[in-house]
C-alpha cells in the first residue's frame, strides 16, 4: 500500500514536471507570436503614424526614446512609438543574425537601437537588413565626426546618433586632496606621471587610482584613440605590434604590477566590486559609467571629471561604447521615420525637448553640439561636486579623434586583454603581441 | 489469425511514427543540414560553398585558440573523470554497507548537487571563490592566506576550480550508478569469498570491479562525452578566462556562432563535427577496452 502510494506520488511528481515544461514552451511560444502578431501590426499600412522600435535598457535608452516620441507628437499628434523592450543589446544583435540567416527580414521591427562597434560588421553581412539614412533631412556636421564614424557605411549614413560614449576620468577629489593632489595635478598628464600618483594615493589610502574589467579589457582601446591610434591600419588589417600598442600594453602592464590598476575578472566584478564597492579612487570610462559610480551615495559631492592622461601629456579624448538608431529594411513607413529620427534625436526642431528629457530621465547625454547648448546640460550635478559635468562632456566629445574602426573590434579587444593577462603572469610583451597579432589575422581570415 | 496480427503490427508502427517523424524533422533534419552548413563559408544571410570544400576542418587545425580549447577540454578530462569515479566508486562502496547509519540520508546528501541547476551551480562556485568571497575570506582569517588571492584571475587556479566544481556536482550522480550495480550483485559472492579468506581489498578488486564492469564503462562513456560537451561551467564560472586559459569546445563554438557578434556558423559546424567524431573514437576505445566477451 505504501509502495503504492509512493509510486503515484512519483508519478504525479514526473507529470507535474511534464506539464510544467509545456507551460514553459508554450509560453515561450505565446511571446514569440505576441512580437509577431505586433510586427505586422506595424508592417500593416492602416495604421500610417506607428513605428516599432527595439531598445534594451529601461534606465537608460528607453527613456530616451520615450522623450522622443512625446517631442514628435508635437508635430504629429497621433504618432505612436511602439517601444519593444529586450533584455540585452545581444538580443537585438541575435534578432538581425536570425532575420538575416533565414533570409526573413519581415521578423525585424521598424528601427532598431544597435551598438555601434558591431553594426559595421551586420551591414556587411545582412546588407539588405538596413535602410540608409541618406535622404533624411539631417544637418550631420551637427555631430561629433568621431560618433558618426561608426554609422557610416562606405560615405553612406546609415544611423541616427542617440548617446554619446566621450570617456571621463572620475576622481575622487577628497582622495586627491588627502595626498596632497589637486584636480590640476591629474588633468593633462603623462601616464608616467599618472603611475607615480597612484602609487602615492595606493600607498596612503589603499584605494588603486583605476580599475577596469580585465576580461573585456577596454583601456587599450581608449588609450590608444587618446593617442590617435588604432588596433587597425587603415586598409583594415590589425596593428597590434606598432610600437604605440606596445607603449601602453606596457603602462596598463606596469599599473596592474604597481598597485595603480586593478584588474577585475569579469564586468561585474568591475561595477559591483570595484566602483560600488569603493575600492577606487578613479574611474576612466564611457560617461555611461556615471549611473553607476552615483550608486555609492555616501560618496555624493566628492567627485570630479577631467580629461585622460597620454603618452606625451597632452589632454587625452577618446569613446568607449554608444548605440545609434537604425532604420531596418522591414520598415513600411520609412518616410515617417526618416521624419521622426530626423526631427528628434538628429537635431531638428524636436532635439532640444528629446535630448533634455532624455538626460534628466535617464542620463543620456547627446553628441548633437546644437542640443548640448541647452540649459539643462549648464547646470551643476551635485554628485560631481557641481561641475556641469554634462556640458563639459559634450565639449570633451567634439574633440574625440576618429581612429581606424574595424568589424573585428571585440575580437582585437579580448586578444589584447588576453596578451595583457598572460604578461602579468609572466610572459614576453613583445611574443604575446606578435601572437595576439597573428591570431587576429588567422580570425580574419588573412 | 494472420489479419490480427497484422493489425498489431500496423498499431505498433503507428504508434512509433509520431516520434520517429518528430526526430527525423528535429533532430536527423539538422544534423544533416548541419553538415552542409559545416562545408560553406560566409556570412550567414549569404552562405557560400568553401574553396575547397574541407576549408574549415583544415582551419580549426591552425586555430591556436581552438586548439587550446582541444587542450582544455582534455585536460578536465584526464583529471577530472578518474578523480571522479573512483571517488564515486569509493562511495557508492562505503554507502551500500547494511550496517550504516543514516544510510539514506547519506545517499541523498551526495546525491543532492545534481538537482542543482549547472547554472545556478556555476554561479554559487564563482561567488564561493571570488577575489573577496568566501573562501578567500575563510582563508585570510584562519591566517593561511596573507591577501586575497584572485583564483578565477590565475590559470592554474581556475582550471582548478572548474574541475573541483565538476567533481562536486558530478561524483554523486555517478555513485548512484555503481549503487546500483552493487545492489545486483548477490551478497553470497562476498560470502564466499569471505569463507576463502580475502580481505576486503581483494573483494573489492576481484569479485566487485568485475561485476560493476557494465555499469564502469557506461559511466565512464557519458563522464567522456559529458566532459567533451562541458559548457556551462567555462561560459558561468570563469567565462574561459583569464586569457582563454579556461575555455572548452563547446564554449569555443557558442562564441563562433553567438557570442561577439560574429555569426561563423560554418566554421562552427564543423568544429562541432570534430567533437563528435572525438566522443565517437572514445565511447568506441572506452567499450573496446571493457569489453572482453571474446
Amino acid at each position: 500500500m505504501k509502495k503504492k502510494l509512493l509510486s503515484l506520488m512519483l508519478a504525479g511528481a514526473l507529470a507535474v514536471t511534464a506539464f510544467a515544461g509545456c507551460g514553459s514552451s508554450s509560453s515561450g511560444s505565446d511571446s514569440s507570436s505576441d512580437s509577431s502578431s505586433s510586427d505586422t501590426a506595424s508592417e500593416s499600412t492602416d495604421d500610417e503614424n506607428t513605428l516599432t522600435v527595439y531598445a534594451w535598457d529601461a534606465n537608460f535608452n528607453i527613456p530616451a526614446l520615450k522623450a522622443a516620441e512625446a517631442a514628435y507628437q508635437e508635430k504629429n499628434p497621433d504618432f505612436v512609438l511602439n517601444i519593444e523592450e529586450q533584455s540585452q543589446s545581444s538580443d537585438v544583435e541575435d534578432a538581425v543574425t536570425l532575420a538575416g540567416s533565414s533570409g526573413d527580414y519581415s521578423t525585424l521591427p521598424d528601427i532598431v537601437l544597435f551598438q555601434d562597434h558591431y553594426i559595421q560588421k551586420y551591414v556587411a553581412d545582412y546588407p539588405d537588413a538596413w535602410n540608409t539614412m541618406a535622404d533624411a533631412d539631417i544637418d550631420w556636421s551637427d555631430f561629433g565626426a568621431e560618433k558618426l564614424s561608426y554609422s557610416t557605411v562606405d560615405g553612406v549614413h546609415y544611423g541616427v546618433p542617440v548617446d554619446n560614449g566621450t570617456v571621463i576620468f572620475a576622481y575622487r577629489v577628497d582622495i586627491l586632496e588627502e595626498c596632497g593632489y589637486t584636480m590640476d595635478d591629474v588633468t593633462g598628464i603623462t601616464w608616467d606621471r599618472f603611475i607615480e600618483i597612484g602609487k602615492d594615493v595606493y600607498e596612503k589610502t589603499g584605494k588603486y587610482l583605476l580599475s577596469m574589467d580585465g576580461d573585456g579589457n577596454d583601456l587599450p582601446y581608449m588609450m590608444l584613440q587618446a593617442e590617435g591610434a588604432s588596433q587597425f591600419n587603415e586598409d583594415g588589417t590589425p596593428n597590434l605590434t606598432s610600437d604605440t600598442v606596445k607603449d601602453i600594453v606596457d603602462v596598463i602592464t606596469r599599473m596592474s604590477q604597481e598597485n595603480v590598476l586593478y584588474l577585475a575578472n569579469d564586468w561585474s566584478d568591475y561595477t559591483d566590486q570595484t566602483i560600488m564597492g569603493d575600492m577606487v579612487a578613479g574611474v576612466m570610462n564611457g560617461n555611461w559609467i556615471i549611473p553607476t559610480i552615483e550608486q555609492v551615495e555616501a560618496n555624493s559631492g566628492k567627485w570630479e571629471i577631467t580629461t585622460m592622461p597620454t603618452l606625451s601629456g597632452e589632454e587625452g579624448y577618446a569613446s568607449n561604447g554608444g548605440s545609434s538608431l537604425y532604420i531596418t529594411s522591414n520598415c513600411s513607413n520609412v518616410e515617417l521615420a526618416q521624419d521622426f529620427l530626423a526631427y528628434t534625436f538628429g537635431g531638428g526642431e524636436g532635439a532640444i525637448a528629446t535630448y533634455d528629457s532624455a538626460l534628466t530621465d535617464g542620463g543620456v547625454i547627446t553628441c548633437c553640439l546644437s542640443a548640448g547648448e541647452s540649459e539643462v546640460y549648464q547646470q551643476g550635478v551635485a554628485y560631481f561636486n557641481d561641475q556641469a559635468i554634462y556640458s563639459k562632456i559634450v565639449e570633451m566629445g567634439g574633440n574625440v579623434k576618429t581612429v581606424t574602426q574595424s568589424d573585428y573590434h571585440y575580437s582585437a579587444r579580448s586578444l589584447v586583454a588576453a596578451a595583457i593577462i598572460n604578461i602579468n603572469q609572466g610572459a614576453e610583451l613583445d611574443s604575446e603581441l606578435a601572437s595576439a597579432q597573428e591570431q587576429l589575422e588567422f580570425e580574419m581570415g588573412l | 489469425m494472420k489479419t490480427i496480427k497484422r493489425k498489431q503490427q500496423l498499431a505498433g508502427w503507428g504508434f512509433l511514427l509520431p516520434a520517429s517523424i518528430l526526430i527525423a524533422i528535429m533532430s536527423f533534419y539538422p544534423i544533416i543540414q548541419a553538415i552542409f552548413m559545416s562545408l560553406k563559408t560566409g556570412s550567414s544571410a549569404n552562405l557560400q560553398w568553401a574553396n575547397p570544400l574541407t576549408y574549415n576542418y583544415t582551419r580549426m587545425f591552425k586555430d591556436a585558440l581552438f586548439l587550446r580549447s582541444v587542450g582544455n577540454t582534455f585536460l578536465y578530462l584526464i583529471i577530472q573523470v578518474p578523480i571522479m569515479l573512483i571517488l564515486a566508486i569509493l562511495l557508492a562502496q562505503l554507502l551500500n554497507n547494511k550496517d550504516l547509519k543514516f544510510r539514506g540520508l547519506f545517499r541523498t546528501m551526495v546525491f543532492l548537487p545534481c538537482a542543482t541547476a549547472l547554472v545556478s551551480y556555476s554561479l554559487i562556485f564563482k561567488s564561493l571563490f571570488a577575489t573577496q568571497g568566501l573562501v578567500n575570506t575563510i582563508l585570510v582569517n584562519l591566517g593561511i592566506f596573507e591577501t586575497n588571492y584572485n583564483f578565477l584571475g590565475n590559470t592554474n587556479s581556475a582550471r582548478a576550480i572548474i574541475i573541483i566544481a565538476l567533481i562536486w556536482r558530478w561524483t554523486g550522480y555517478n555513485m548512484v550508478f555503481y549503487l546500483a550495480g552493487l545492489q545486483n550483485i548477490e551478497y553470497s559472492v562476498y560470502e564466499a569469498a569471505k569463507i576463502d579468506g580475502a580481505n576486503s581489498w581483494k573483494t573489492f578488486w576481484k569479485i566487485t570491479v568485475p561485476l560493476l564492469k557494465p555499469t564502469i564503462i557506461m559511466t565512464v562513456i557519458m563522464s567522456i562525452n559529458g566532459t567533451l560537451q562541458l559548457f556551462d561551467e567555462s561560459v558561468n564560472l570563469t567565462s574561459g578566462g583569464p586569457a582563454n586559459s579556461t575555455i572548452t569546445m563547446s564554449h569555443y563554438i557558442y562564441n563562433n556562432s553567438f557570442g561577439q557578434g560574429v555569426a561563423n556558423f560554418g566554421y562552427a559546424s564543423a568544429m562541432s563535427f570534430f567533437v563528435f567524431i572525438l566522443v565517437a573514437i572514445l565511447s568506441r576505445i572506452s567499450m573496446k577496452v571493457g569489453d572482453k566477451r571474446d
